[in-house]
């Protein structure tokens, strides 16, 4: 039943490409998101995920392709599929000269009919509820970023999508909206479609993930499926060091890169890590630690051919 | 309706809605109260050809005649207070970036763009309302009632309107002077769905009706031959309810005219809208 409900997709799109005159902003993207998922769209910066986000919320038309979700085609099914999504393109701009708590009962509204102390429930939930009738013009970049999940939270959505969510914000503030958007996801059961380029904020919180550049799809599944693949380097700890450094010498499907504050750097060739230790292991070898580098930084790097704006 | 009331709270929330309003306030009011202080002076000039032909008795110089005579300037500077709010219905939402949160939501594109066109008639036809009313109110404060005297510029003659007659006259006035300032808001409406900020809608619509006002009034044939197809020829319309006997056909060929240019504008609008990519 598990199985059933995680492979269910709320989210494909087919094809889907937008041309601003001469340049192809996104082509042929093929992105699959599932219910429950936090998945986390990578690209650097100018990559295509704001076209490709604009194209999903319906702010930019397709020059080609399709969208489906929740199963249906969003162009014949807007208002339905609509009604089931909210999210933020960019930053998320509200009326200045208005309250929070007129915002979200202008912007809510459009979707279901919105009752006052679900407004303020809402309001608690991102910690603006004693500020939720002064006027927006006077909140800080961070509190109009929790406004903005506000808002999307506001209409009960089974599908977020967050353009750059911690754009902008101090540490203190991307910390805040990471776990609330763990949060969401645990307790409320929401699937969430984050586009970012800071990978250290994606690895903490990504299940699935999608890689673009140049408009063009590179790489999509979990988390650990595409960085497994890249998982060739590990760091160890063993005693005694100087014995194992002897035996890995002697192995020509390992090298060892570095040694230093008793660790040692290795490469195995794919899938030998586990015989590499289990080999160490029968040889008198402690192994205290057998850690992979499989950063996302890594992946992206190289995925994207070393243009991240990182 | 309910689209129809969140863009009446936004629009009526801000600040510059009320531009017009204040604008129009002061306006009146300086005009009135000059007029009541000169009140003589104005007698003297309004009289001095008339009473050569006609026997004239009664208060001339009354709520009626000063609302009819600040309403000849209607054409000058409402045009420009319609277009600081039509101008800035669409484009706002792109300069502020809300279009992005407006859009992503179930209530499409038509539906939205018909709300802020709905809520544009609610200001141009609340602008237009509250001169009438208020000149008409301050007016009869000032100067009380009789019946109306006027003479129409350009045209030969003088027209005399019984008292009980004016206000079912004056009502149908303002109608057609909304209907009238509806095709002005229709440009700076359009012109709003094609700009991400609202100076180029202002500006723009204001160039359009300053050109056709010199274009319709340059005194050569050329320019005399353009007239009928400039919609600025009939936006002073709503004058000839204060005709005797009311020319109910050019009447009803002049609201049919501005109408369609409001209808035409509108449905560019929605178009533009509804195909248009949100880059901002």
């Amino acid at each position: 039943m598990e199985e059933t409900f995680q492979r269910e997709i709320v989210l494909r799109t087919l094809g889907l490409s937008k041309k601003f005159g001469k340049r192809w902003a996104a082509r042929n993207l093929n992105l699959e998101v599932h219910r429950g998922d936090i998945f986390c769209f990578l690209g650097p910066n100018g990559a295509g995920k704001s076209t490709a986000i604009r194209m999903i919320l319906t702010l930019l038309r397709p020059t080609s392709g399709s969208i489906e979700m929740f199963g249906k085609d969003l162009h014949q099914n807007r208002q339905d599929v609509l009604s089931r999504v909210c999210g933020i393109v960019e930053k998320p701009d509200f009326y200045l000269y208005l309250s929070a708590y007129k915002n979200l009962q202008i912007l809510g509204s459009m979707n279901r009919s919105v009752r006052s102390d679900e407004i303020m429930e809402i309001l608690d939930v991102v910690g603006l509820k004693s500020r939720a009738f002064e006027k927006v013009r006077t909140f800080s970049h961070g509190m109009k970023q929790r406004l903005g999940i506000a808002q999307a939270l506001l209409t009960k959505p089974e599908l977020i999508i967050l353009d750059e969510p911690t754009t902008g914000l101090d540490p203190q503030g991307m910390k805040e909206i990471r776990e609330l958007i763990k949060r969401l996801s645990h307790e409320r059961s929401m699937t969430i479609f984050l586009s970012s380029h800071l990978l250290s904020e994606v690895e903490l919180v990504a299940t699935r993930m999608a890689v673009i550049n140049k408009g063009e799809l590179i790489a999509q599944g979990t988390v650990s499926e595409l960085l497994g693949k890249e998982a060739t380097d590990y760091t160890l700890q063993v005693f005694p060091f100087h014995s194992a450094l002897e035996l890995m010498g002697s192995l020509t499907w390992v090298k060892v890169l570095s040694v230093g504050n008793g660790a040692m750097e290795v490469r195995v060739e794919p899938g030998q890590a586990p015989e590499l230790n289990k080999y160490l292991v029968t040889h008198g070898i402690s192994v205290s630690s057998f850690s992979p580098h499989r950063s996302l930084e890594d992946f992206f790097l190289k995925v994207t051919g070393g243009k991240s704006e990182i | 309706m309910k689209l129809v009331w969140f863009e009446t709270v936004k629009t009526f929330s801000r600040w510059r809605t009320y531009i017009g309003f204040s604008v129009i306030a002061l306006i009146v009011i300086i005009t009135e109260v000059v007029m009541r202080l000169s009140a003589d002076e104005i007698l003297y000039r309004m009289l001095r050809s008339l009473e050569k032909d006609f026997l004239i008795s009664g208060n001339v110089l009354n709520g009626w005649f000063v609302t009819a005579f600040i309403m000849n300037s209607l054409h000058i500077h409402m045009p420009f207070l319609i277009t600081l709010v039509a101008g800035d219905v669409v484009s706002s939402e792109a300069t502020s970036g809300t279009v992005r949160l407006l859009l992503i939501r179930p209530p499409s594109r038509s539906r939205i763009i018909t709300a802020k066109y709905i809520t544009t008639f609610f200001y141009t036809a609340g602008l237009v309302l509250f001169l009438g009313l208020l000149c008409i109110l301050l007016g009869l404060t000032l100067f009380g009632s009789g019946d109306l005297i006027i003479h129409h510029y350009g045209r030969f003659g003088i027209i005399y309107i019984e008292e009980a007659e004016i206000p079912i006259r004056m009502l149908f006035a303002f109608i057609a002077a909304i209907w009238s300032m509806m095709a002005v808001a229709s440009i700076a409406f359009l012109l709003s769905t094609l700009a991400e900020n609202s100076v180029g809608p202002i500006i723009g619509t204001m160039a359009v009706v300053v050109v056709f006002l010199v274009i319709g009034n340059f005194p050569l044939d050329f320019f005399r031959s353009l007239k009928p197809y400039l919609f600025t020829t009939y936006l002073t319309f709503w004058q000839r309810f204060l005709d005797d006997p009311i020319p109910w056909q050019q009447i009803g060929s002049s609201a049919a005219i501005l109408g369609l240019h409001s209808i035409l504008l509108f449905l560019i609008a929605l178009g533009v809208y509804t195909r248009k990519d949100i880059k901002s």
